[in-house]
């Protein structure tokens, strides 16, 4: 996403703000694809995933407003919606299913990293650069639950680990994620 | 509510926005995260830590039922307030056009304004659909602000009056601080004024002590109103 992109959508998040439907439909054309699969990896069935973007579509007009005061990119905020309505509506009862293990590798490909412009370039190259100086089982931890939404049970389920050492890979892993983002000035 | 450390606020956010905080601690954070500012903060810096993540999925398009679902529910509710009406643009609007012929020759009476064409007029309407301001382009320079009465919960919460020009494309623009009294006031622009380039409507916001920080509406919006015919002088 562009810097110019990111422009666009938080003026159009500013006329929603005013009451403006135009602008609300433009807004939800130009992110519905990724939030919906960014919603999908979470809560896996589409039609919860057509429910939490249906919830927080809704919910973002209703507070577009807000959008000023949170500061930062549009598409981090509006994911943000996303993710906590999708983290709300997920209630998986049975197994979990198709977990994308492949993810986590490919998030230290730098490669496969997003390079559209060159601040959301750097952003990207420095979360991909920190990433790589987790331990592999750290890192997996932390792209299962974040892609999928995965509970600490969950992830200790699907990864074969005891639940205590499944938390304490999280929780060091995002201590070091932390060190690594401050030292770069990302966080 | 307890206050947060540093290292206990980043450890919460860092899961909150990865996602293994959940339930009632969830609940917990997040009602923290909206009282303190400062954790309110770190909360976001994570949230834009791990942004670069969702660009990595790929796209998949949703049926268009969840638009017309959107739709629906956008229309449908009553609105509760200014900024969330999707009623305001259209029935207050509408009904702003059509008052602000004779609301406008009424100030033009009582303000015993020159005979000079006003070059644009916007009545503001309130949420419950009271005419609170007028606004008149006297000269190319000169915008006139009738006040019709005070916000007294905007004075009592030491905030400010803000009005804004909503442009057809872009961005709301600010005006400028409006005095929280009753009466004529005069607000000096440049002549062409870029921020009067392509304005559809004027909305008057409650705002922090000397303005919104952000230079973008925060709100709430008291009152706002349709731009009326722009003549060309």
């Amino acid at each position: 996403m562009t810097d110019a992109a990111q422009q666009r959508l938080a003026e159009l998040l500013s006329r929603t703000a005013m009451g403006d439907h135009a602008a609300f439909a433009d807004l939800y054309g130009a992110t519905r694809a990724k939030l919906f699969a960014v919603s999908l990896r979470i809560v896996r069935e589409r039609a919860l995933a057509e429910e939490a973007l249906q919830d927080s579509f809704v919910s973002i007009w209703h507070h577009a407003a807000d959008y000023a005061r949170a500061k930062g990119a549009p598409t981090t905020w509006m994911a943000a919606i996303v993710r906590n309505r999708s983290l709300d509506l997920v209630r998986r009862t049975r197994e979990l299913p198709d977990v994308d293990d492949s993810l986590a590798s490919q998030l230290v490909d730098e490669s496969a990293a997003p390079a559209r412009d060159a601040e959301a370039h750097d952003t990207a190259r420095t979360l991909v650069r920190c990433l790589g100086e987790l331990d592999p089982e750290q890192r997996q931890s932390i792209a299962l639950a974040f892609f999928h939404g995965l509970t600490h049970s969950e992830l200790a389920a699907h990864l074969g680990r005891p639940l205590g050492t499944v938390k304490t890979h999280v929780r060091r892993g995002l201590l070091k994620l932390r060190d690594c983002l401050m030292r770069a000035g990302h966080a | 509510m307890r206050k947060l450390g540093p290292d206990l606020a980043h450890r919460l956010a860092a899961e909150y926005a990865l996602g293994t905080l959940r339930g009632r601690a969830r609940a917990r954070f997040e009602a923290i995260a909206r009282a303190d500012a400062e954790v309110d903060a770190i909360r976001r810096q994570w949230e834009a830590a791990f942004a670069p993540f969702a660009e990595r999925v790929p796209e998949v398009e949703p049926p268009a039922r969840v638009w017309n679902r959107i739709e629906e529910r956008v229309t449908a509710g009553r609105p509760r307030g200014a900024w969330s009406s999707v009623g305001f643009w259209r029935s207050f609007g509408l009904l702003a056009s059509g008052v602000a012929t004779v609301l406008f020759a009424a100030f033009l009476y009582s303000a015993g304004a020159p005979r000079g064409e006003p070059a644009l007029v916007a009545v503001l309407i309130s949420p419950t659909n009271e005419a609170r301001m007028t606004l008149t382009l006297q000269a190319p320079d000169t915008l006139r602000i009738h006040n019709v009465r005070p916000w007294k919960t905007v004075e009592d919460a030491g905030r400010a009056l803000e009005l804004w020009a909503v442009p057809t494309e872009g961005a709301p623009r600010s005006l400028g601080l409006v005095a929280n009294a009753p009466g004529d006031f005069v607000m000096r622009l440049r002549p062409d004024d870029a921020r009067l380039q392509g304005v559809k409507a004027f909305a008057l916001s409650s705002e922090p002590a000397g303005g919104s920080p952000s230079k973008q509406p925060t709100g709430p919006v008291l009152c706002e109103g349709l731009a009326g015919p722009v003549k060309k002088s």
